[in-house]
């Protein structure tokens, strides 16, 4: 049904549940997420919600350079999200692995593992500035629709609006309080 | 053999559950309440909070997710417990007494203290069958959180109603305003936090600390469930104590009306309450219901002797 | 009664949140995105020596070289502004913007190198005779 596909890509949208995971990074990048939920740049104006279990949330926030320890938890924790989702990577880390770039503990960027959607750079990056890429991460989100669950590492193009997406107002960032 | 009055009770009881206050009227009053919480402990601290419809877009989000594969009598279990814990709260709020004409029947009130009681069984039963080590630790504190608080709630609930010979819901909602009738009613808001989850008793679901206990493994449709199920609890849990504050009316559309205001009101006030607290552990909440609280369930049960022995 | 009255003050006196596209102004000081200036550079690649995370590649060519910068590997120290001697570089306060696509953000320019002056050729005679009345007399400078 048409309007059902339009109300569910609405809603998801509007309701972004996220996971924080911790591949090796040094905590700035999640002092900084904190921060982001915190009442000066508050991400539940946009519905996030903090989730404690990897099942409920549809959004991976993922900081750090993936260390090797790291990297099999990563491919585990991606799998265990269900459904439609996005991977977000939160400070220049996980993004290019940064100033540990010749570290030998060190098993590559993020998007070597697993497909990752948003990119947002800074060492650490400012709370706006994350509250922004999760809000991205929930645009891109709601235009792919769902695919059934698949093993990690399949480079997914990213935009590409899966089959059930009907264009609605989705894509406008705007937010009613 | 379908006599007029059996026809006509079959139909008030369908009307009460599915209509008022039962499913037409309670979900959106659920969405209304959860969203009303969120709102005021984000106004509360300083900051926005979400907007209106969230409860709303979280539910239709959550049935659009993928379905967890479960196999076996185990997955069967756990994809009934979200169904069994909505249909309980949903219950519950069918048999609250909003309406004066509403009918009722001697000992609604321990089927409804019963479906109250179903939600929180189905969260530990869920805990335990999710065979994660998390769900086992935030089952059983679900479940010691249970034993403490229900001890103030019925002796305080069962001695209102003894007090007056009767356990019938819609007698209970007429009854002439008395203290023992204003303590029990203390007693049960003491109660309340606890039994919703609220701050400063909201140990079962620690987010960070035990991974969403007993919810570990849900996802999808059936997590759009539990929310409902928690929901539900909200309004039948408010509405079992604004009936009981609630004076009698003849009007209906003024008891309604009047109900939904102090459900509203009572919401307001768990709010400022887990606004206000930090999560207490789980031996000083035991030590409260036990120790602090349990004075007022002493009164109350006193109370009621005395006003049977008097009359 | 503490808590109460806060939560009462929280409650009428309003947010202190910025509704979501705002962003706040960042102070002076603040280490954002690096900005080059192409007719400054003189090619000493200082800066890539100096940069913690390579995010400065320089590439030397024939009376050219190509200097990029990627602000996605970059952690924002400012050794590179520090070190420029021609102030070419200079840290902007705009935070970088999020990106979809790996390497999205990387920025390339090839710079002609400039022309130096060269000192004036001597005809080879006066330059002779200048030397050999210099070595005779030790009292001037001569070579240092």
């Amino acid at each position: 049904m048409k309007l059902w596909s339009k109300l569910m890509c609405y809603c998801r949208s509007r309701s972004p549940w996220i996971f924080h995971m911790n591949s090796g990074s040094c905590n700035g990048c999640d002092i900084e997420i904190v921060a982001s939920l915190s009442p000066r740049y508050d991400a539940e104006q946009l519905g996030v919600r903090l989730e404690g279990s990897p099942r409920h949330a549809d959004i991976l926030c993922v900081t750090g350079p993936v260390t090797h320890n790291a990297v099999q938890a990563i491919k585990t924790v991606y799998g265990q999200v269900y459904g439609p989702k996005a991977v977000v990577a939160i400070g220049s880390c996980p993004a290019t692995t940064n100033v540990f770039i010749d570290s030998r503990t060190l098993a590559g960027p993020l998007h070597k593992h697993i497909p990752v959607d948003v990119f947002v750079p800074g060492c650490p990056p400012r709370p706006d500035a994350i509250v922004l890429g999760i809000a991205k991460a929930a645009q891109i989100l709601a235009a792919r629709g769902s695919k059934p669950l698949v093993a990690a590492a399949e480079p997914e193009i990213v935009g590409d609006p899966g089959e059930n997406c009907v264009s609605c107002a989705c894509s406008s960032s705007e937010v009613q309080a | 053999m379908m006599t007029p009055e059996i026809w006509g009770s079959l139909t008030t009881a369908l009307a009460r559950l599915l209509i008022f206050p039962g499913l037409l009227f309670a979900v959106p009053a659920a969405w209304f309440f959860l969203w009303v919480e969120r709102k005021a402990v984000a106004r509360m601290q300083g900051r926005i909070g979400p907007p209106f419809m969230q409860p709303f877009y979280d539910f239709i989000k959550l049935l659009g997710k993928d379905t967890p594969q479960r196999t076996g009598v185990g997955g069967m279990l756990m994809k009934a417990w979200p169904l069994i814990a909505v249909s309980a709260a949903a219950g519950a709020v069918g048999l609250l007494p909003v309406l004066p004409a509403s009918g009722g029947f001697q000992g609604d009130l321990i089927l409804l203290l019963a479906l109250l009681e179903l939600p929180s069984m189905c969260i530990i039963a869920a805990g335990f069958s999710s065979r994660s080590i998390f769900g086992e630790i935030g089952s059983s504190r679900e479940a010691v959180l249970s034993v403490s608080y229900n001890v103030v709630f019925l002796l305080a609930i069962i001695s209102i109603a003894a007090s007056q010979h009767t356990f019938s819901l819609s007698a209970l909602a007429q009854l002439p305003a008395s203290p023992l009738r204003w303590l029990g009613i203390a007693a049960i808001l003491v109660c309340l936090p606890a039994k919703l989850h609220l701050n400063p008793f909201s140990l079962p679901n620690a987010e960070q600390e035990i991974y969403s206990g007993p919810m570990v493994e849900y996802a999808g449709p059936e997590l759009a469930m539990w929310e409902l199920s928690h929901g539900l609890e909200w309004v039948a849990a408010t509405g079992l104590v604004a009936t009981l504050i609630v004076p009698a009316f003849t009007l209906w559309w003024i008891a309604a009306l009047v109900f939904v205001a102090l459900s509203f009101v009572i919401v307001l006030l768990l709010s400022v309450t887990a606004a206000a607290t930090a999560r207490l552990q789980i031996d000083t909440t035991v030590r409260f219901y036990w120790q602090c609280t349990i004075i007022f369930a002493v009164l109350a049960v006193a109370s009621a002797l005395f006003m049977r022995l008097k009359a | 009664m503490n808590i109460l009255t806060m939560l009462w003050k929280n409650l009428w006196g309003g947010s202190r949140t910025m509704l979501f596209p705002a962003r706040p102004i960042v102070s002076e000081r603040y280490r954002g995105l690096v900005r080059f200036d192409p007719a400054l550079c003189s090619g000493c690649a200082i800066c890539r020596m100096r940069c913690t995370a390579r995010a400065i590649e320089f590439k030397a060519g024939k009376g050219e070289f190509t200097w990029s910068y990627e602000p996605g590997q970059c952690t924002f120290c400012g050794r590179c502004v520090e070190g420029c001697k021609e102030h070419a570089l200079s840290q902007d306060s705009e935070c970088p913007p999020i990106y979809t696509t790996p390497g999205e953000l990387k920025k390339s320019y090839t710079i002609a190198r400039k022309q130096t002056v060269k000192p004036a050729v001597v005809p080879a005679t006066a330059a002779v005779a200048g030397q050999i009345e210099q070595a005779a007399n030790p009292a001037t400078g001569g070579a240092q």
